[in-house]
């Protein structure tokens, strides 16, 4: 029987001197190709969770093994070549807003570059065409030049993703990715995911924060509470009775539409 | 762990590996220094009352200079004391200003718990002892602790109304009081309305500029704007480097908060000695009249120190998140500081560079004034020389300069905003 491409077996993460329990004994699996959606409130794990995977958070116990290898041991160095193969977005875009477009786009490179070529910020022209092809990609061609701190909201994301999409990514870890935009923006940014996911391939895991964003997009769904998982399952088979465990017993369902 | 059953070994206590025994040393340290900041501020509080109201007590009342007029074990158990007792029963300016409180954590506050924690707080507290335990003793032992404040539901109390909010309107009206009468004097304020014609000769030498010495003075000036200019650039060279180590975030751990402490306690005593006595200092140490090379020193010094605190304290306040996800692409740190770090700091650090370049023009001339070379040291040869119209003419020469050097990095740092 061939082993899911990523296993995550018992991760637990509690932050040192505060003894606060983000994680507690977290395991599932995930198969090459899906759309995971990871649900839950505010505070129960989900960012912890991706940034275990790729190990911007340490965890502090437990397994993650990703393509038979397990992340959670791997030397630094080790890590960056991982590191290299999952990209990443983020809820604040994580951009240098004072770097042009293009700049921040070719920083997705940086893993597979030697250091003294990136210190120098020698980007061979390969990888400037790449840069802007993704920009065209995303429909950002025309704003190559332009300061990352005079694009809108929608416009950042999309620059994120074509950052991640510069590291030729096996997998995409996405930490609520349109929670700082508008409902019509929230859509372009899924289907670019969307796209990503059935064109190129690329297994995602994504935390969103609004079901009907999940039920849309994701092939699977997850759902943490306390750091535990509460859900397992394809989209339609959350009720509300479901609904109303995750996210408690006041909660309303709210359309995005 | 090998042979045994599962179970049947207990695992190894967290402060036996080194690691967990840092954590749990930070732990207390977190711990006891929330509980004295706001001690320290409380009994240093109290202190500078009682020495200000005496004082002043002393100096209109008894005519004489004193500062507590009773034992000095009396003023410190008072001191000390009082601020517990304080912090204890009321809400104390220290935890106000502070934003903490005395909070019910396992039991009522009744009066009788708050007479138990300032009981506490002499026994365990004030000794160490108690914070070697986590919760420490007296805490644990009264139900009650210092926490931050939580918002409340009732209007706040005016201040006037609030033990701080006296204390610290008390405090300012006494420091006045006793500041007035020290430093004020009848006769040297009639001397301020009536003996405005002592200095109508400078006024008069100001507006008969004296040409002839035009060049030599323009000659100086160069010389003072070259220190300025030497003295940041030597100094902007040290500064860059040693703000990394100076930056809190980025310097963690065992190894890194030492550092940390370290620079930044140096850099502190360093930028609290002004420039004019690093520049007497150093004229000693290198032994030169009428030396430019002990100024540019002197301004050196100073600049690294504040340059330091500026630059760190804008390193502390960058954007995580590119740090963040140039991690993730798989960068290594060197790369994660130069896309992501960097590019978030190169336009401040020159705007604190110009700024500081433009004090380091001004202090050029203050520390030519002990002998650190430059237009200063002219000036006040001409000063001593009783020269009013050429010392009238370089202060035009200095207002002229300092004023376009003002005017420049202005703009250029606007510029760069």
């Amino acid at each position: 029987m061939p082993t899911p491409y990523l296993v995550i077996d018992g991760l637990t993460k509690v932050y040192e001197r505060g003894q606060v329990h983000a994680l507690r004994g977290l395991s599932f699996s995930v198969e090459k190709g899906e759309f995971l959606v990871v649900i839950g409130l505010s505070g129960s794990g989900k960012s912890t969770l991706l940034r275990c995977i790729n190990r911007l958070i340490e965890p502090t116990e437990g397994k993650i093994w990703l393509d038979g290898t397990d992340v959670a041991r791997l030397s630094a160095k080790r890590m960056r070549r991982v590191r290299r193969r999952i990209g990443m977005i983020f809820q604040q875009f994580n951009l240098v807003d004072r770097a042009t477009t293009v700049r921040n786009v070719l920083t997705g490179r940086l893993g597979y570059m030697p250091g003294w070529r990136s210190l120098l910020g020698l980007f061979s022209s390969q990888d400037k065409q790449t840069a802007l092809a993704n920009l065209e990609r995303v429909g950002l061609r025309d704003k190559a030049y332009a300061r990352v701190d005079e694009l809108s909201g929608g416009q950042r994301q999309r620059v994120g993703i074509a950052r991640a999409l510069m590291q030729k990514p096996e997998i995409l870890l996405a930490d609520e990715p349109v929670s700082a935009l508008d409902p019509a923006t929230s859509h372009s940014i899924m289907q670019y995911l969307e796209q990503m996911n059935r064109q190129d391939g690329v297994t995602v895991i994504a935390s969103l924060h609004f079901l009907s964003l999940a039920r849309r997009y994701g092939t699977r769904i997850i759902a943490l509470k306390d750091g535990q998982l509460v859900f397992d399952g394809p989209p339609k088979t959350i009720d509300n009775a479901k609904f109303k465990e995750i996210y408690g017993e006041d909660a309303e369902e709210v359309e995005v539409r | 762990m090998t042979g045994y059953p599962e179970g049947y070994t207990s695992p190894r206590p967290a402060w036996t590996t080194g690691r967990g025994l840092y954590n749990a040393l930070a732990r207390r340290a977190d711990v006891a220094a929330k509980y004295f900041a706001v001690f320290l501020l409380d009994a240093g509080g109290l202190a500078a009352l009682w020495l200000l109201v005496t004082y002043a007590y002393a100096w209109y009342v008894l005519d004489i200079t004193a500062y507590i007029l009773v034992p000095w074990w009396v003023f410190a158990l008072g001191v000390v004391e009082g601020a517990i007792l304080w912090e204890s029963l009321g809400r104390s300016w220290g935890q106000k200003a502070l934003g903490r409180e005395l909070t019910p954590v396992s039991a009522e506050a009744t009066p009788i718990r708050r007479l138990l924690y300032f009981v506490l707080w002499n026994l365990f507290s004030l000794t160490g002892i108690g914070f070697v335990f986590v919760p420490p003793l007296h805490e644990r032992w009264s139900g009650l602790g210092l926490r931050r404040e939580r918002p409340s539901s009732q209007a706040p109390v005016p201040w006037y109304r609030t033990s701080a909010g006296l204390f610290v309107a008390v405090l300012l009206v006494v420091t006045l009081v006793s500041a007035l009468g020290v430093t004020l004097t009848w006769e040297s304020l009639r001397r301020l309305f009536t003996q405005a014609g002592q200095t109508v000769e400078f006024w008069r030498a100001l507006v008969r500029p004296d040409t002839t010495i035009l060049l030599d003075a323009m000659r100086d000036m160069i010389v003072t704007v070259f220190m300025a200019v030497l003295a940041t650039l030597f100094a902007v060279a040290v500064s860059v480097p040693l703000s990394f180590l100076a930056a809190r975030n980025l310097m963690r751990g065992p190894v890194g908060r030492p550092i940390y402490t370290i620079i930044r306690g140096a850099m502190s005593v360093a930028r609290s000695i002004e420039p004019i006595v690093w520049a007497i200092i150093f004229l000693v140490w290198v032994t030169a009249l009428r030396s430019p090379f002990a100024g540019i020193l002197a301004l050196w010094v100073h600049s690294i120190a504040d340059l330091v605190k500026l630059y760190a304290e804008r390193l502390e306040a960058i954007d995580q998140g590119p740090i963040e996800a140039i991690t993730a692409t798989g960068a290594g740190r060197l790369s994660v500081l130069r896309y992501a770090i960097v590019p978030q700091i190169v336009n401040p650090y020159i705007s604190f560079t110009l700024y500081r370049w433009d004090i380091n023009i001004r202090m050029a001339t203050v520390v030519g004034l002990v002998g650190g070379g430059g237009i200063g040291q002219r000036l006040i040869n001409y000063i001593w020389g009783v020269q009013y119209r050429q010392a009238g003419t370089v202060m035009i020469l200095i207002v002229i300069l300092v004023w376009a050097i003002d005017y420049l990095s202005a703009r250029l740092r606007a510029k760069l905003a």
